[in-house]
């Protein structure tokens, strides 16, 4: 008896080629993703680098010096951040999930995809060309102040939640709403009472995710409240200090002292960012199994 | 016995009236009036500011490289050519390593290392645009004036593209900056559609003998073709309207450099320089007609964006 | 309260008005240095209470704004700055000179006719980079106002504005964008206002002025310059670019700089105390910065629009 080749073991050349691309192929995706994590680690170190030195008890409170002089801090600018995204918030959390509920409670399927197309554009809307309209449609004639500022940013914000609330709302059993339309409940008291504490985790992430990108934003800024005290101020209806303007200005400047600043502020802003983004998921998880739970 | 349950389980009052319906219905509308009338409002009220330059330039703006507040006369041939090219630019370097990425969340990476790498690409897609910028000013520009620059100046500097005088701002460091930026976004739809292909489609082919490179090529590549050019026009859309880590970066001049080292200017970065402090009126409406150019390109990108996904779904039938 | 926008040039004056200012009338100033085309712009919007610019308004400009007196509040001067390696402090320019590099004649440090201004200087061949201000800048039209003056190339291709249509070199938005610019481009040339100097440890060139001197620019040459120069243009404002060759020690680069606020406005009289303020009190902030005290005869035609303003 001869020794059979097993037909299925050989390995012909081609089959060595197309496997070699294959594993080729492999390593380049992973090296794209290394890459990505090595720029952000890049990024994120270089910021925390270079903006720590700076972070003292100063730096938060106290506001910026004169022309010239040193010291001071971003204290008007993290009060005034504070200020602008929350009053954003109170303004866009009501009207997105409000969007929300309209698309999947009342809207035909027709509309719901209309409204959700308008969503899309809105989302794709430079954030300049919102910044231009706010200026042309609040600032003009009256000043700039933290409220344009303010609308500016929850333009930005509304179809962040209006979205995300409506993709948490559609994974809410329908048996919850029937089990209360069946129960006699009318539909708003079904919302109200049922989907929407169900639904409220979903909510909060979509609305932590939209606050941390408000809070980053420049261009809404830059025309509705970029001519500010160097001192903190809580009057709404003056333009207040923001930690991305501080972040753009001093960026642009000479002084080694002011470019500290900005890696500081930038820091901080990170900080937040990223702490919000892991509150957000992990909110994002908790929601999500507790509805697949509810099922 | 029987009765009295029966009358005691009402049927829903689905055709009786009840205010609270009423009232949550027509507030809900009222919500999703408003965003409708604010992007019909911001349409206008661009158009609107543009209208002196419109009656004045025409189309013809858009074709007229002048930009001279001294003769007051505008045009944005220049700033739509700087657009292109930086987007472009920054699409031909992120779109590969973007759906590389996104294959790799999907197919190569351990079970375990998916959610950490996949959170950490989302980070790199929340750093807001401005720290990225002052990155890009502080260290990134002067990185590529020192190293990167000369380098390709050095050895391929017969191309012009190679050709100009290294300098830590231009159309190289503007399209670093906006392909950092993009990768992120393309990415993680990718991932996404990657996720969704069947995966009786994908054990299919790899039964069949495939390598998993194969399996992607021939199956799961064209099954999600339509997402990803989708993934690839929203990363054009915000490449377009990236205004702040711009305007920091490509040294906001005129004209249209054939060396990538050189500098230019794009729509959304002037009108985040000088739509504040503009000389004359008619300027202020020249650049308020940039943002109506910049308008119209975002809506193209996104409703054709929109568009195509509306056929996946239909076509996927949900 | 009062908010005004404008002038980077005169940022660091009023940063020392605001603190001073608020403890001596407890009135809180608040300022956006955003440039002077910035300054106009937001005045004519009525977006402020009073705008800042080292640009007098062009008669359109002033027709937008409805009745706005312009007010010289400060002295002070543009300087050219550059940055070359090996190249040391106070190398000798003449505005011809500075026309060509900023119309991309002259493209390298050690051309004949820089070296020939600076004969013991040992000058690179470093490629010249133009560096000016993108935004709106009044030290733009002082810089584009001198260079059309003394060269003809330089003001038919490119005349004088608060934006000139530079057609070589790198743009910067504000004083210290430019500043910045200037520092980290080797080879850089370029214009920012007097105070950035000192503040930004930056090279400044010195400039020939008409009687063919080469004056330092601070307090005393600018001063020099307004003594020279006392009759006011037709919209009020005052001319101190180029003065004439009498004055030997004139800062060729000299300028007023205005407060523009609307003769009829809300807040008339917090503007008029402020104004008022800053053209006596304020004034003593000024040398420390490079901003000499403005003439007695200016200080009193401003009392006199002051009174103007109901």
């Amino acid at each position: 008896m001869s020794a059979e080749v097993n037909p299925l073991t050989v390995v012909t050349p081609r089959a060595r080629r197309r496997k070699l691309v294959g594993v080729m192929m492999e390593v380049i995706a992973t090296a794209a993703a290394i890459l990505a994590v090595v720029v952000l680690l890049i990024v994120v170190v270089s910021v925390a680098r270079k903006g720590l030195p700076a972070l003292n008890a100063d730096f938060f409170t106290k506001s910026p010096v004169p022309f010239g002089q040193t010291g001071g801090g971003i204290k008007n600018a993290i009060i005034g951040t504070i200020i602008m995204t929350g009053m954003a918030t109170l303004i866009a959390v009501p009207v997105g999930v409000l969007i929300a509920i309209f698309n999947t409670e009342f809207a035909s399927p027709a509309i719901a995809e209309m409204v959700r197309l308008v969503l899309n554009v809105l989302a794709g809307v430079p954030t300049i060309v919102i910044g231009i309209f706010i200026f042309g449609l609040l600032v003009v004639g009256n000043g700039q102040s933290a409220i344009a500022a303010s609308i500016g940013l929850s333009i930005v914000m509304v179809p962040l939640i209006a979205r995300a609330t409506e993709e948490v709302l559609l994974l809410v059993p329908p048996s919850l709403r029937e089990a209360g339309m069946a129960l006699g409940a009318t539909r708003a008291r079904t919302v109200i009472t049922v989907i929407l504490p169900t639904a409220v985790g979903g909510i909060v992430t979509a609305t932590i995710v939209a606050v941390a990108r408000a809070a980053g934003e420049t261009a809404p800024l830059l025309f509705t409240s970029s001519i500010f005290a160097n001192t903190v101020t809580t009057d709404v209806h003056q333009a207040m200090a923001s930690i991305p303007l501080t972040i753009f200005v001093d960026s642009e400047s000479p002084s080694v002292a002011d470019q500290q600043t900005a890696w500081a502020a930038a820091l901080v802003l990170m900080a937040g960012v990223l702490i919000m983004g892991i509150i957000g998921r992990a909110l994002s998880l908790r929601t999500r199994r507790q509805i697949e739970r509810a099922r | 016995m029987s009765t009295q349950v029966e009358t005691e389980i009402a049927l829903p009052r689905r055709a009786k009236f009840h205010i609270g319906d009423l009232a949550l219905r027509v507030v809900a509308g009222a919500a999703a009036v408003l965003v409708a009338i604010t992007l019909i409002l911001i349409a206008y009220k661009v158009t609107d500011e543009a209208s002196a330059a419109l009656s004045a330039f025409g189309l013809g703006f858009l074709t007229s490289s002048e930009w001279n507040a001294v003769t007051n006369q505008f045009g944005a041939l220049d700033l739509i050519w700087g657009t292109a090219v930086t987007s472009l630019f920054a699409l031909i370097l992120a779109v590969p390593i973007a759906i590389a990425i996104g294959l790799f969340l999907s197919e190569l990476a351990p079970r375990r290392l998916r959610a950490p790498v996949g959170a950490l690409v989302e980070l790199l897609a929340a750093i807001p645009s401005v720290v990225l910028g002052l990155w890009g000013i502080l260290i990134m520009g002067p990185f590529l004036e020192a190293h990167v620059e000369p380098f390709l100046h050095d050895n391929f500097g017969f191309i012009p593209l190679f050709s100009g005088t290294p300098s830590n701002v231009g159309l190289l460091p503007a399209c670093m900056v906006l392909t950092i930026m993009v990768v992120p976004i393309v990415a993680s739809i990718s991932r996404e559609l990657f996720d969704s292909v069947p995966s009786d489609l994908k054990a299919g082919a790899l039964a069949l003998g495939s390598t998993r490179w194969e399996m992607v090529r021939g199956v799961a590549i064209p099954q999600v073709s339509a997402g990803l050019v989708a993934a690839v026009i929203l990363g054009l859309a915000r490449a377009l309207g990236e205004a702040i880590a711009v305007s920091m970066m490509i040294g906001g001049t005129l004209g249209r450099p054939s060396s990538i080292f050189g500098s230019a200017d794009t729509l959304a970065a002037r009108l985040a320089s000088q739509y504040q402090g503009a000389a004359t009126a008619l300027q202020t409406s020249s650049l308020a007609y940039l943002a109506l150019i910049l308008l119209v390109f975002s809506l193209v990108a996104n409703f054709s964006a929109q568009l195509i996904v509306r056929r996946i779904r239909r076509r996927l039938g949900t | 309260m009062l908010t005004g926008a404008g002038s980077t040039l005169v940022y660091p004056l009023i940063s020392q008005w605001e603190p001073d200012y608020n403890t001596k009338a407890g009135v809180a100033i608040t300022y956006g240095a955003i440039g002077s085309g910035g300054g106009i712009d937001q005045i004519t919007a009525r977006a402020v209470d009073f705008g800042a610019s080292d640009a007098p308004l062009s008669s359109d400009q002033a027709t937008a704004c409805k009745g706005c007196v312009q007010i010289p509040w400060a002295l002070g001067a543009t300087v050219v700055s550059y940055n070359v390696k090996g190249v040391s402090n106070n190398l000798k320019l003449t505005g011809p000179v500075v026309a060509d590099m900023f119309l991309g004649n002259i493209t390298s440090w050690n051309d004949p006719k820089i070296k020939a201004l600076n004969p013991g200087v040992n000058l690179p061949s470093t490629k010249v980079t133009p560096v000016y201000r993108s935004d709106g800048s009044g030290d733009s039209f002082v810089f584009s106002s001198y260079l059309s003056a003394v060269s003809p190339d330089f003001k038919s291709k490119i005349g004088a504005s608060t934006q000139p249509p530079f057609a070589t070199g790198t743009g910067a938005a504000k004083n210290s964008g430019v500043a910045a610019a200037i520092q980290s481009t080797d080879g850089a040339i370029g214009y920012v206002a007097i105070s950035y100097i000192a503040a930004d440890a930056l090279n400044e060139a010195l400039l020939q002025n008409a009687a063919g001197k080469y004056p330092t620019p601070n307090v005393d040459s600018i001063k020099a310059a307004a003594d020279a120069v006392t009759t006011a243009n037709a919209d009020g404002s005052i001319t101190l670019v180029n003065p004439p060759a009498s004055a030997a020690g004139a800062y060729p680069m000299s300028t007023y700089t205005y407060a523009i606020v609307p003769k009829s406005s809300p807040k008339a009289a917090a503007l008029k105390a402020f104004l008022t303020y800053a053209i006596t009190d304020g004034q003593t902030f000024g040398p420390d910065l490079g901003f000499p005290p403005l003439p007695s005869a200016v200080v009193a035609s401003d009392k006199t629009e002051i009174a103007s303003i109901s």
